[in-house]
C-alpha cells in the first residue's frame, strides 16, 4: 500500500510523537507500508518529485496523512499552492488522515486567520479544506485523529486497520470511535478525588482533583488519554496537569488553566450532567467525602 | 551560472536550500524556512499562563525548551515585580531532567534519522544497517530515543507537549516508583549508548581528552570520525566562528553572555525567518558554542585543529548526547523527594504586569523567550529560537551563519551535510 505523509502548518510534533510509537514501532509500521515519502524517514525520495507524480498519476494513492493545518503561510509544492496540492491529492485517495489537530481543526495556526483549516473543520465549524461533504474513494470522510499531538498508537491503530481491510467506525467529528468514544476523565488516578469533591487546591501534588480550579477538561474532552498512557507510562492528569482538551475542535481556549464559575458552580461541567444534578452530587458527595483522601496519599513524616 | 533549489526533509519541518553555482562551486546560498503560523500575533491578548500551552507549539521537537524558557520568562518577570519565586531545588532539578531528556532524544534522532541517511550517500560502505526503515541500527537507535521521551512523560505526563511546568515549579508529584522507573530507562539508554555509538563504557569515553579523543573513541562516532577524515568533513562548513549560548560569547576572548544585546531583525526577506545578531554580529549557537563557551578543552583542542567544521560541530553534538545521559543518572540521585514541587508566587495573576525573559539552552542552542504582560494579559510576546541564529537570513552587513558555511561548497550533497550539520528546524525558524 503506498503512504504520503505530508506537512502543512505545523510543529511536526505529530511525526515526532509517531516516531515514540510501540507495539508497533513507527519504524515497524511503516515498513509494512510503500512509503512514497515521510519527512522525518525519506532519504532518496524528494518530495517535490514525489508530489509531481502523485498528482500526474493515474493510479490512485492508498493512504494520505497530512500533519498540519492549510491556508496562508503554507509553502507551495512543485509551484502548486499547497491547498491545491492537498485538494487533489485527497481526491485521488482511498483513505485520507488529518493527524494532529492542526490538520483536524485548524489549531493555533487557524487562529492568525480564517483563511488557515484544517480539512473537514475550521474550529467548530463543517467544511474545512476538502468541504463537509468530501469523501475519499474508499467512500470514508477524512479519518480525523485530533490531539496535540495525537497519541502515536492512535494512528497505528487506523494503519493497522486500514492494512487489515478492517471497518472504521468514526463518529460525528470523523473521529475513530474506539479511541474518542472515551474521555480524558476516565481512568485518570484522581478520579476518586473528582467523585467526592476533592479539588487540588494547588499545583504539584498527587491528590485531589484538577476539575475546580485549574481548568481540566477531562470530563468534556475525549480523549483515551488514561487509558492508552502517553509514551507507555503516563498521562498528563497524572503527572499534575490538568487536561487543556487538546483532542477538542475548541483548542486551545482562552486562560485554560482556570475554571470559571458563575455562583460558586464551574461554567462548564462535565459531559451531559445537568446543573442540578452536580449541584445535588456535589453536596452530598462534600458532606460524605472519605477522611482518607483528605489526608496524603503517602506520609511524608512516616 | 546555475541555481539549485531543494526542498529538504529530514530536519525538522521541511527547509529550502537555494545554492548559486559558478565553476562548480557554490558562489551563494540561501536558506529559506518556507511556513508561516505566526505565534507572536496569535500570543498577543492572551492572559499570560497560556503561554505555558502555546509556546511549546512552536516545536514538536523542542517544544518542552519552549516550556521550560516561557516559565522562566514569566518567573523573571515575577521576580522583577519583587514576587519571590520559590523554586524548590527538586524542581529545579526535574525540569533539567526533562530538558536534558528532551536533548537527548533530540541529538539521537538527528544523528541517526536525519544525517546518517547523507552520509550513506557519501561513503556507501556505511552499509544497510544505517538505512532508514530497513537497517538495524536505524531502528535501535529510534528506540534509544524512546528511553529518553519515557523519562520526561513519567514526571511531565507526555511529550511532545506537555506544560508540566508552572510559575513556582513543576505540577508533578512524583513517587520513588517514577524515580526508579526513570534510572532503569536510563541505563537502558546508556547500555544502548556503550553498544552502538561509543563502543566503550560511557565513564571511558568521557575520560577521552584532547588529541586522544580522535584515535581512541570507537563505536559509531568512530565510524563517523573516520568517514569525515576520508571525505574532507574535517575541513568544510565552517562559519564565523563566532560562538555564542547562555554560558558566554565567544569571539577572539569569551565575555559574559547579556541578553540586552541581542538584536532581532527581518533579514532581506526572502524567508519567514527574522535573524539575530549579539551586538550586530552573527554568532553559531548549538552544542558546539557551548562546549566553546564553557571552555571545553577537547573542543577547543579540535576546533583549533579542524576549525568549526562538520566534523567538529557534529561530534560536538554527540558529546553532549553522553554528557547529558550521565548528567540524568546524577540528576535522579541528586532529588530529594520530600521538597515541594510547587509554591504558589504571591502574585495576582490577573492584574499583573510587568517583563521578563527567559534564556534555556535548547537542543539547538540558545533559546530566548521575552514576554511583557499588561494587566494579566500578553502585551507582546518574542521568541528568538536557535536556528534565528544559524538559520536566519542575511542582513545589510552579514551573511547567515549557515549561509556563510555553504559558500565553496563543491557539492549538493556536501550543503546538505553542512546544513545538517546544523540540526535544522524551519518550525522553530520561522514560527
Ligand atoms: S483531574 Fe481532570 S481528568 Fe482527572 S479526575 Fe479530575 S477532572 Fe477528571
Amino acid at each position: 500500500m503506498k503512504l504520503l505523509w505530508l506537512h502543512g502548518l505545523s510543529c511536526s510534533g505529530n511525526t515526532q510523537s509517531f516516531l515514540c510509537a510501540e507495539n508497533p514501532t513507527a519504524g515497524e509500521l511503516l515498513s509494512r507500508f510503500e512509503v512514497l515519502y515521510h519527512p522525518a524517514v525519506s532519504w532518496e525520495a524528494d518530495e517535490t518529485e514525489v508530489v509531481r507524480k502523485v498528482l500526474t498519476s493515474s493510479e490512485p494513492l492508498d493512504v494520505f496523512i497530512l500533519e498540519g493545518s492549510v491556508g496562508p503561510g503554507a509553502r507551495k509544492i512543485a509551484g502548486k499552492e499547497f491547498k491545491t496540492v492537498v485538494k487533489e491529492i485527497a481526491r485521488k485517495s482511498k483513505f485520507v488522515i488529518a493527524l494532529g489537530n492542526c490538520a483536524v481543526f485548524g489549531n493555533i495556526p487557524a487562529k492568525r486567520s480564517p483563511e488557515v483549516k484544517g480539512l473537514q473543520f475550521r474550529f467548530s465549524e463543517e467544511g474545512g479544506v476538502l468541504g463537509k461533504n468530501y469523501r475519499s474513494l474508499s467512500g470514508l470522510p477524512v479519518i480525523n485523529l485530533s490531539g496535540c499531538p495525537a497519541h502515536p498508537s492512535w494512528l497505528s491503530f487506523v494503519l493497522l486497520c486500514i492494512l487489515e481491510g478492517g471497518k472504521l467506525k468514526l463518529d460525528e467529528k470523523g473521529r475513530p470511535v474506539e479511541i474518542y468514544a472515551y474521555l480524558t476523565h476516565h481512568g485518570c488516578p484522581r478520579n476518586e478525588y473528582f467523585e467526592w469533591k476533592i479539588e487540588a487546591e494547588e499545583l504539584g501534588k498527587k491528590e485531589g482533583c484538577l476539575f475546580y480550579h485549574f481548568g481540566c477538561r477531562g470530563p468534556m474532552t475525549h480523549s483515551p488519554c488514561n487509558r492508552i498512557l502517553w509514551n507507555g507510562v503516563s498521562s498528563k492528569t497524572r503527572a499534575g496537569m490538568p487536561c487543556v482538551g487538546c483532542t477538542e475542535f475548541d483548542f486551545p481556549r482562552e486562560d485554560m488553566f482556570r475554571t470559571k464559575h458563575a455562583m460558586g458552580i464551574p461554567e462548564e461541567l462535565p459531559l451531559g450532567v445537568s446543573k442540578r444534578g452536580y449541584i445535588l452530587l456535589a453536596g452530598v458527595a462534600k458532606t460524605f467525602a472519605p477522611e482518607r483522601l483528605k489526608k496524603r496519599l503517602i506520609d511524608e513524616n512516616q | 551560472m546555475k541555481i539549485s533549489k531543494k526542498v529538504l526533509g529530514r530536519v525538522e519541518g521541511e527547509v529550502e536550500l537555494r545554492l548559486r553555482w559558478k565553476k562548480g562551486k557554490v558562489e551563494d546560498a540561501f536558506v529559506i524556512a518556507p511556513n508561516y503560523r505566526g505565534f507572536e500575533e496569535i500570543l498577543r491578548g492572551k492572559p499570560y499562563l497560556d503561554a505555558l500551552i502555546i509556546t511549546p507549539r512552536v516545536c514538536g521537537i523542542c517544544g518542552h525548551a519552549h516550556l521550560i524558557a516561557c516559565v522562566e520568562a514569566i518567573e523573571s518577570a515575577y521576580r522583577k515585580k519583587g514576587a519571590e519565586v520559590k523554586l524548590s531545588q527538586k524542581a529545579t532539578l526535574i525540569r533539567e531532567l526533562t530538558l536534558s531528556c528532551e536533548l537527548i532524544q533530540n541529538h539521537l534522532r538527528w544523528f541517526y534519522l536525519y544525517l546518517i541517511p547523507d552520509l550513506i550517500k557519501l561513503e556507501p560502505s556505511l552499509g544497510e544497517e544505517y538505512v532508514p526503515l530497513r537497517g538495524k541500527r536505524w531502528h535501535e537507535a529510534l528506540k534509544a530515543s524512546n528511553f529518553a521521551t519515557k523519562v520526561i512523560a513519567l514526571f511531565g505526563g507526555q511529550w511532545p507537549h506537555t506544560s508540566y511546568a508552572f510559575p513556582g515549579g513543576i505540577t508533578c508529584d512524583p513517587t520513588s516508583f517514577e524515580v526508579m522507573q526513570a534510572k532503569e530507562f536510563l541505563r537502558s539508554l546508556k547500555t544502548s549508548l556503550e553498544d552502538f555509538l561509543t563502543g566503550m563504557k560511557l565513564e571511558e569515553y568521557v575520560e577521552l581528552k584532547g588529541r586522544d579523543f580522535l584515535t581512541k573513541v570507537s563505536g559509531d562516532i568512530g565510524k563517523f570520525v573516520e568517514i569525515s577524515f576520508s571525505h574532507g568533513l574535517d575541513r568544510v562548513g565552517s562559519s564565523y566562528h563566532r560562538f555564542l549560548s547562555k554560558h558566554g560569547v565567544l569571539y577572539h576572548r569569551l565575555c559574559k553572555f547579556d541578553p540586552l544585546k541581542v538584536k532581532e531583525s527581518n533579514g532581506k526577506g526572502y524567508s519567514w525567518s527574522k535573524t539575530a545578531r549579539y551586538n550586530g554580529y552573527p554568532f553559531e549557537t548549538g552544542p558546539l558554542a557551548r562546549r566553546m563557551t564553557t571552555a571545553d578543552k577537547t573542543f577547543r583542542y579540535l576546533s583549533r585543529k579542524f576549525g568549526d567544521s562538520v566534523m567538529v560541530r557534529v561530534l560536538a553534538r554527540l558529546d553532549e548526547l553522553v554528557r547529558l545521559t550521565l548528567r540524568s543518572l546524577q540528576i535522579l540521585e541528586e532529588i530529594d523527594l520530600s521538597q515541594p514541587s510547587w509554591e504558589k508566587p504571591p502574585v495576582d495573576i490577573d492584574t499583573f504586569s510587568g517583563k521578563g525573559i527567559g534564556v534555556v539552552e535548547a537542543s539547538r542552542g540558545t533559546l530566548i523567550h521575552k514576554v511583557e504582560i499588561e494587566k494579566g494579559r500578553i502585551k507582546s510576546y518574542d521568541i528568538i529560537t536557535p536556528t534565528v541564529w544559524n538559520l536566519g537570513p542575511r542582513d545589510d552587513n552579514f551573511l547567515g551563519v549557515v549561509e556563510k558555511a555553504l559558500i565553496g561548497l563543491d557539492s549538493e550533497l556536501k550543503a546538505e551535510i553542512v546544513l545538517r550539520s546544523f540540526d535544522v528546524c524551519s518550525v522553530c525558524t520561522s514560527h
